[in-house]
């Protein structure tokens, strides 16, 4: 007999207490259960109260509702903002597409650095990229007045509901983009090919073939890109208010001061309007996402794709990703660069002498500004960290368990998805103002940090799943049938295969963290400053050259993450 | 003593019956294989033996200690089963060495680091591993990485190991000799095993005792001797050799002898118990057993050659018989047209 037969070694632990093994998970749901559904229902709970929840004269009913019903400013907010958000999608799906099968499948030039220029609309925070369309192309804009002074006039305007939907629908592109091009690279090139041999142009190529075949991506972005305009705030908030353009969201902000008092009750209500259109709209995306997967394992032969000569269409190709580069991604960022470094900017005025470093100085010698940046930063870099920590252990807890709690956690990470951050900030608010214990949370950066993690919940989860998707069930099996735990095989087994796309998720963390805005604006408070929401506070008190100059500062933040991301290969779309 | 007892095992997916009643006696220093075509349940059985997989009814019995009972609810999970898996695609740990890998096991019991060293040591020596102790498992050939696997089952000495399609990850040439080494060191070490594969002829060599599987039931079991040489259905005949079979109808059975007669044929064969009078009936020869003849006599029947295949060792012919094709080998290459082909009697299948 060999050595290794002696006794056989007995597994201790075999009679663990199967309430102690289930505790962490049961914690984990429940923590998580707190943190979306408490701030949800006390929306819910204020919009149904005639007065703000501390005084002590509210009473039940519908007065609030009755109220913005009546006010023609709701309706008008409500009109323009499904305008903006058709408008925005109309713009945004054709041009994505068109430009996802240019860069997937054709011979464009500089197809590798224009890409990641390609989502760069999606890191920069929207508060900062509308700032840099005023001082770019407002009516006192470094472009406009170039071209006063080359051709007389400007033939453009920012301020008109076209025009915000036409910069809305650019900036856009890259969530379209996004999907389109995942979906042409599980498209097999050879059904393109098939269509060339039979005579098409590239151009009737990508309408008559590519693009129909990736339909079911196309029709998901474009409910998200009408989700995210209904949710759209900064955008109208700087370009929207010199004519008094209202939307939904800046219908909301707006509200804070209409009656004088705090109008908490008739702010729930607009909230609970908003949640109404975009919890629908969620749902839809969520149908429509698990159709479009199913559509490209079907049609996926992931073949070796060969590039289409664009031939004679190369002018009209490079005429068309130039002009969007140059309008959604260089005037704005152009915009920014330049003011952040003049005095003032307006006729006459030449560059070279009006150059000046005195707005970073102001930005320096203003200690809440000092704190404004040292918070988004730690935001991004340690709350990120612990924002991934927390996202995994919601991811552990339903890993591998098909049971009724992980449909429950599935469906509960969806619904902040669906509540724009300006809403769940202001949820948040008013947690820590309804329950006394968590008051001194509240001027404290933790309180941002609650919100913003709760905000992108459900993004992050994404990435999470997808880390966790990666991990092959047998090596979680392999470690059960050897006798190791649940806890020990998330421990020893899972988390460490799974801590590269954690770092990734980190990172992708801290750019989205970096870049939110709307999510602070309630939160803001003495201790809780972050560039974000100081930022739309700035704006609404006109400090143009400190808004510059911290606008710049955000920039940077964000190309520091994209930097790392870049550099350490993380994919920064699914 | 058996190790492994399974007692009326059944399990679905959904509405889809997978398992429908299977019992098995796996005793100790015995190798019992689990054949049948894919979806016929055979990985699922062997998953529901490690507790990966949950029955709705049915016993599981390890040694003495039950494991699983549907009726009294008894469900041990399979971190508290004990057993040894080694999985067809190995689930190796890419994070951790050989040495980790293997010493996993050992740390999840408490066992000293001394301990562990001499213990991990003395198996992966055991499997000529010695060498890769500090690899990763990406830094290792297929076969290598399958020896790793199982030295992870065995090192904590499990009482029976179970093994899903061990061989089927490595290359053709290198399956012939990893088979010969896993049955030389299941002997060796008087493993019990349960070892899972599609291919007949694994199960025929690896095996003291071979169950086929044939849609959530088992079809029959027995020694490799028994399941290739007396089948007891069209099915097992059918999977477990290469045939030839010829359809016809049952004219008489007398004495276990049963005459089926064809279009211009007539076979004299054992009769089967599905084999009725009066009934059609299936012929079953395997292709070795068919033998080329010289001229017509007992159970010979005239055939058209139609085409010759050179194997290398052996020329293998096929034949026209009425309708039917029939399949034979021979040493030498035949001259095309009439050739008389002799199916002796004890060598012909009636079902």
């Amino acid at each position: 007999m060999a050595t290794l037969a002696d006794a056989a070694v007995p597994l201790d632990g075999a009679s663990r207490n199967a309430f102690v093994a289930n505790l962490p998970r049961a914690l984990t749901i429940l923590v998580t259960a707190a943190a979306v559904i408490a701030p949800l229902s006390l929306i819910l709970y204020q919009s149904f109260l005639s007065a703000p929840f501390f005084d002590a004269k509210k009473t039940f009913g519908l007065d609030a509702y009755r109220f913005i019903f009546d006010d023609p400013d709701f309706w008008s907010a409500l009109r323009n903002s499904l305008m903006l958000a058709a408008g925005m999608t109309a713009i945004a799906v054709p041009l994505g597409a068109l430009l996802a099968f240019v860069m997937e499948r054709t011979d464009f030039p500089g197809k590798r650095w224009i890409e990641p220029m390609l989502l760069v609309p999606s890191f920069v925070s929207p508060m900062v990229l509308s700032f840099g369309y005023v001082v770019a192309a407002g009516p006192v804009g470094f472009y406009s007045v170039w071209a006063t002074e080359v051709f007389g006039g400007v033939p453009w305007g920012l301020y008109s509901l076209p025009a915000m939907a036409v910069i809305a629908g650019l900036t856009h592109v890259p969530n379209v983009y996004i999907y389109a091009s995942s979906a042409l690279k599980n498209l097999g090139s050879d059904v393109e090919e098939a269509a060339r041999t039979t005579g098409a142009s590239p151009f009737r190529v990508a309408t008559t073939v590519s693009l129909p075949l990736i339909m079911p991506a196309l029709l998901f972005s474009a409910v998200l890109v009408f989700f995210l305009g209904i949710e759209l705030f900064g955008l109208p908030l700087v370009l929207g208010d010199p004519e008094g353009h209202l939307v939904m969201s800046t219908y909301l902000y707006k509200l804070t001061n209409k009656l004088g008092t705090p109008s908490y009750h008739l702010m729930a209500a607009v909230a609970i309007c908003i949640v109404a259109m975009t919890v629908p709209l969620v749902l839809l995306q969520r149908r429509l996402l698990q159709n479009a997967r199913r559509y490209a394992t079907i049609k996926g032969k992931a073949g070796r794709i060969r590039e289409l000569p664009l031939g004679k269409w190369k002018w009209l190709a490079v005429a068309i990703v130039g002009f969007w580069l140059l309008v959604a991604v260089i005037v704005p960022l152009s915009g920014i660069l330049l003011r952040a470094f003049v005095t003032n900017w307006g006729f006459g005025v030449s560059l070279v002498e009006a150059f000046t470093l005195d707005n970073f100085r102001a930005v320096f010698d203003e200690p809440t500004h000092v704190r404004a940046i040292v918070n988004t930063i730690l935001l991004g870099t340690v709350g990120g960290a612990l924002t991934v920590a927390c996202y995994t252990a919601i991811g552990f807890a339903t890993h591998r368990r098909n049971d009724g709690w992980s449909r429950v956690v599935d469906y509960m990470v969806l619904v902040p998805r669906a509540v724009p951050g300006l809403l769940i900030g202001l949820a948040f608010l008013w947690v820590f103002l309804f329950f006394p214990p968590l008051q001194p949370l509240r001027q404290t950066i933790f309180s941002m940090w609650l919100a913003y993690t709760v905000v992108w919940l459900a993004y992050g989860m994404r990435l999470i799943s997808s880390s966790l998707m990666q991990v092959s069930t047998e090596l979680e099996e392999a470690a059960r049938t050897v006798g190791a735990s649940r806890g020990r095989i998330s421990r020893e087994i899972t988390l460490p295969l799974i801590r590269h796309g954690l770092l990734g998720s980190w990172l992708l963390v801290f750019m989205i963290f970096e870049r939110e805005y709307s999510t602070g604006v309630y939160l803001l408070a003495p201790g809780t400053e972050v560039i974000g929401a100081q930022l739309v506070s700035l704006w609404q008190g006109g400090a143009i050259d400190v808004v510059a100059a911290l606008s710049l500062i955000n920039i940077v933040l964000v190309f520091i993450g994209l930097a790392f991301a870049l550099r350490f290969g993380v994919k920064l779309r699914d | 003593m058996a190790e492994l007892t399974v007692e009326d095992l059944h399990l679905k997916y959904g509405d889809n019956p997978i398992l429908k009643g299977v019992a098995l006696t796996l005793n100790r220093g015995e190798v019992v294989s689990l054949l049948g075509p894919s979806g016929s349940g055979k990985t699922t059985l062997l998953r529901a033996v490690a507790g990966l997989e949950v029955p709705h009814q049915g016993r599981i019995r390890i040694g003495e200690k039950t494991v699983f009972d549907g009726a009294a609810r008894v469900d041990i999970p399979a971190e508290g089963r004990n057993l040894g898996l080694v999985f067809q695609s190995y689930a190796l740990w890419p994070h951790k060495t050989v040495f980790d890998n293997v010493a996993y096991a050992l740390k999840l019991r408490r066992i000293s680091t001394a301990d562990i060293a001499t213990r991990v040591k003395e198996a992966l020596a055991q499997l000529s591993l010695g060498h890769l102790a500090e690899r990763y498992p990406h830094q290792l050939s297929g076969g290598q990485q399958q020896r790793v696997a199982l030295a992870r089952a065995l090192v904590y000495n499990p009482p029976v190991i179970l093994l899903d399609e061990p061989l089927s990850n490595l290359d053709a040439k290198l399956r012939e000799e990893a088979r010969a080494w896993l049955r030389e060191l299941i002997v060796r070490m008087q493993l019990s095993a349960l070892c899972v594969t599609h291919d007949q002829s694994e199960a025929l060599a690896m095996s003291d005792r071979i169950l086929l599987l044939n849609g959530g039931k088992i079809e029959q079991q027995g020694t490799p001797q028994e399941m290739y040489s007396s089948p007891q259905s069209l099915f097992t005949a059918d999977f477990m050799g290469s045939n030839n079979r010829l359809t016809g109808k049952v004219v008489t059975i007398a004495d276990g002898v049963a005459v089926l007669e064809g279009a211009g044929w007539t076979l004299h064969g054992a009769a089967k118990p599905s084999a009725k009078p009066g009934a059609d009936g299936t012929a079953m020869i395997r292709l070795e057993r068919v033998r080329l003849a010289d001229g017509p006599g007992d159970n010979r029947l005239p055939a058209e050659l139609s085409t010759s295949m050179y194997l290398g060792d052996k020329w293998e012919h096929l034949f026209h018989v009425g309708d039917a094709s029939v399949r034979a080998y021979g040493d030498r290459p035949l001259a095309p047209g009439r050739q008389w082909l002799e199916m002796p009697r004890a060598e012909v299948w009636v079902f």
